[in-house]
């Protein structure tokens, strides 16, 4: 058993020449050979070098040889899959599977108005029970829905969210990790019995690797959890403004976190991931939703298709919009398909409002809308007896013969045609006596029976949740003799 | 012969020649010219490189290599100015970082040249600073305001521990405090308790005028 997402049933969309993609590989090693990376993790320099790296100890820099960086990357598995509390929720990573996973605000938006603030712990149960419901929702990122809710301090919030996921939704979550709280966060999750998606080597671009990056990557390891690798280069920022220069750099940084993941521990489960935008030139912002980002992604899943391991893209959950309108349709639903088209292992779509400033649920389900139609369109189109249905047109004939009525309608038109599920698909005098109803309008109403009527499929026990609340107040704890805490509260009210 | 070079040097800083921006300041040296007065004729092509991208007719690089030029021509004209013992006033006095965890510079770069090109001085921390290094900084060079960097969910919370560091060190009063980054709303900058937050280097050097009631 395992979430079923979608397959792709023809070639992936290709724009690059096979002289391109080898010229980018080729431009990635040398940046890793002429430049390399700034690691600044005395454990990590000692392990590369050990591995035939030329590490420079006085400015924590890394070059990396081409023999190493091929024989890492042949270590990562094509295919693996990642294990959720619940059989059915497994992802299986890979091939030509599209998974569609929800994205993290910091705060509830209104989708209506466009404010936003944090939400009520009783917002975010509900925000997650709405992503554990949706039928396309495959997996969650890190600091899903919302980064923490109300009364909580700021450096638990992260770890109490993360609670909220895994009992509220057996869907694989991502884990966002700061201020030292990696090992609780991951004790939290063996205890759950749940593996989780761990955004370890997390590079700060343009080619830097911070210590906390690489720490929680070992950690993640030792816990034999699967490792995404990531980075966020900006075209025109932290990278090139040119396409190719900046995939070029982008690639480079992500199979420095693979060289540290395979030579830690070989043969690991690795995917790559990242956020890569072009800069707002007027703002300073990533520019979400540009069709260069798009471009960026098409082109570099062909090329992660040729190393040979997973790749998930980002884009597609973002916006400058801060309404659900126009805006956010187009500058989310393009990108969205083409990293369909293209050859995505996962694309992040559901919920995200305007970067990761908002999440709003309501969001969440007029996007599983638009996971089902990409999926629908990229399961393609079947040819063979049946569906050509020679046989049927040939009894039909000329009008007054029509289709209606037959038997293969009635057992093809479904799996043919996805029927939106919130779209107002009525007549224009319908819609008039049913008061003018929007898209909107449907996704409240199905918030409603979701929150009336979902429960999660498998529940913690008490003697988990016990485990984890000691955790919890572990770091609680930790963080007060730390000193992050002003003054004591009672963190069984969080 | 000083206007000449004055108007030379305004079209090569618009023109973002910075050889000739260099060579223009260092004639200008040479010719006896005040540099203060030097310096003016910089901003003067700095204000309207930042007219124009309010105006929505230039852009971020536009800023950014204005203000790298005007930087290099800053080089000669500075070392005037102490070689001759000139007193330069500033508009004030910035501490600026990226905070502890996060080590993305380009944002807080571009607060830090557009800050300093517009007349404060400014004393650029860099990236990954704790809250100790923040504090150090504060009590070294008395600045009039501190301004902090996130790009990170992950690592905005940890603005909120420079403050209440800088409380507890009981330096809050002394100064003023901005937060900005990708992951930085004006509601999370009033919880942690900063004086200001803007989402952009441009309005950042808006808020600190505004901080210091400079028009």
């Amino acid at each position: 058993m395992a979430r079923k997402g979608f397959k792709r049933n023809f070639p992936p969309l290709e724009i690059l020449s096979k002289e391109d993609v080898e010229q980018i590989k080729k431009s990635t090693l040398d940046i890793l050979k002429e430049t390399g990376m700034t690691i600044e993790h005395k454990g990590a320099l000692k392990m590369l070098e050990k591995n035939g790296c030329i590490v420079n100890y006085d400015t924590f820099r890394v070059r990396f040889p081409e023999g190493l960086v091929n024989e890492c990357i042949n270590r990562c598995p094509p295919s693996f899959r990642v294990k959720a509390r619940d059989p059915k929720d497994d992802i299986i990573f890979g091939g030509n599977s599209v998974y569609f996973k929800a994205g993290p605000g910091m705060d509830i938006a209104n989708v209506r108005t466009g404010e936003h603030r944090i939400a009520t712990k009783q917002e975010y149960i509900d925000a997650v029970r709405v992503l554990d419901a949706l039928e396309n929702v495959d997996w969650f990122s890190c600091y899903t829905p919302y980064f923490g809710y109300m009364n909580v301090p700021e450096v638990m919030k992260m770890t109490m969210g993360f609670v909220q996921d895994i009992k509220y939704s057996t869907k694989i979550t991502g884990l966002g990790f700061a201020n030292y709280n990696w090992d609780f966060n991951f004790r939290i999750a063996k205890i759950a019995g749940t593996e989780v998606m761990c955004p370890a080597f997390m590079v700060s671009s343009p080619l830097t690797l911070s210590e906390f990056a690489v720490e929680v990557g070992f950690k993640a390891l030792e816990y034999d959890f699967s490792i995404g690798v990531d980075t966020g280069s900006v075209m025109g920022a932290t990278a090139p403004a040119t396409i190719a220069g900046a995939i070029s750099e982008f690639n480079a940084e992500l199979i420095a976190g693979i060289v540290l993941a395979q030579v830690k521990k070989p043969y690991c489960r690795v995917y790559v991931w990242g956020f890569p935008n072009p800069q707002n030139m007027r703002t300073g912002a990533p520019y979400f939703g540009n069709i260069s980002g798009a471009l960026f992604n098409v082109a570099n899943n062909q090329i992660w298709r040729d190393y040979g391991i997973p790749c998930r893209n980002t884009a597609p959950l973002y916006t400058n919009s801060k309404l659900t309108d126009f805006q956010n349709g187009i500058e989310r639903g393009i990108p969205a398909i083409l990293s369909a088209l293209s050859g995505a292992s996962t694309i992040n779509l559901h919920g995200g409002m305007y970067g990761e400033i908002a999440h709003s649920p309501i969001q969440a389900i007029l996007d599983d809308d638009v996971a089902g139609m990409i999926g629908r369109f990229i399961e393609g189109v079947s040819v063979n007896d049946d569906t050509l249905a020679l046989d049927l047109i040939n009894s039909v004939g000329p009008v007054p013969g029509h289709f209606l009525d037959k038997k293969h309608t009635y057992n093809w038109w479904q799996k043919e045609q996805y029927t939106a599920k919130y779209a107002d698909l009525l007549t224009y005098p319908e819609w008039e006596r049913a008061g003018k109803k929007d898209c909107i309008y449907y996704a409240e109403e199905k918030l409603k029976k979701i929150l009336a009527e979902h429960e999660v499929s498998i529940k913690l026990t008490e003697g988990q949740e016990k485990e984890i609340n000691e955790v919890v107040k572990e770091l609680y704890n930790f963080y007060l003799e730390k000193g992050d805490l002003s003054e004591k509260n009672d963190f069984n009210n969080y | 012969m000083k206007e000449n070079i004055f108007d030379d040097l305004y079209k090569a800083l618009i023109n973002y020649d910075e050889v000739l921006v260099k060579n223009l300041a260092i004639e200008s040296i040479k010719e006896g010219i005040d540099p203060i007065e030097t310096i003016s004729v910089l901003r003067k092509g700095i204000s309207e490189i930042g007219d124009k991208f309010q105006k929505g007719e230039a852009w971020l690089p536009d800023l950014m290599l204005a203000a790298k030029t005007m930087e290099i021509g800053m080089g000669p004209l500075q070392n005037e100015i102490e070689a001759k013992g000139i007193k330069r006033s500033s508009l004030g006095k910035v501490v600026i970082g990226t905070v502890f965890g996060d080590l993305h510079s380009i944002g807080k770069g571009m607060v830090s040249t557009l800050i300093s090109a517009n007349g404060f001085e400014v004393v650029d921390l860099g990236i990954n600073v704790d809250s100790k290094k923040f504090i150090d900084a504060i009590q070294k060079y008395n600045p009039d305001i501190l301004a902090m960097s996130a790009l990170l969910t992950t690592t905005a919370p940890e603005m909120e521990r420079v403050i209440k560091a800088v409380n507890e060190a009981g330096i809050r009063n002394k100064i003023k405090i901005m937060v900005g980054g990708g992951s930085i709303t004006q509601e999370f900058a009033e919880r942690i308790g900063a004086d200001g937050y803007e989402p952009t280097a441009v309005l950042a050097v808006s808020l600190a005028k505004k901080f210091l009631n400079i028009n």
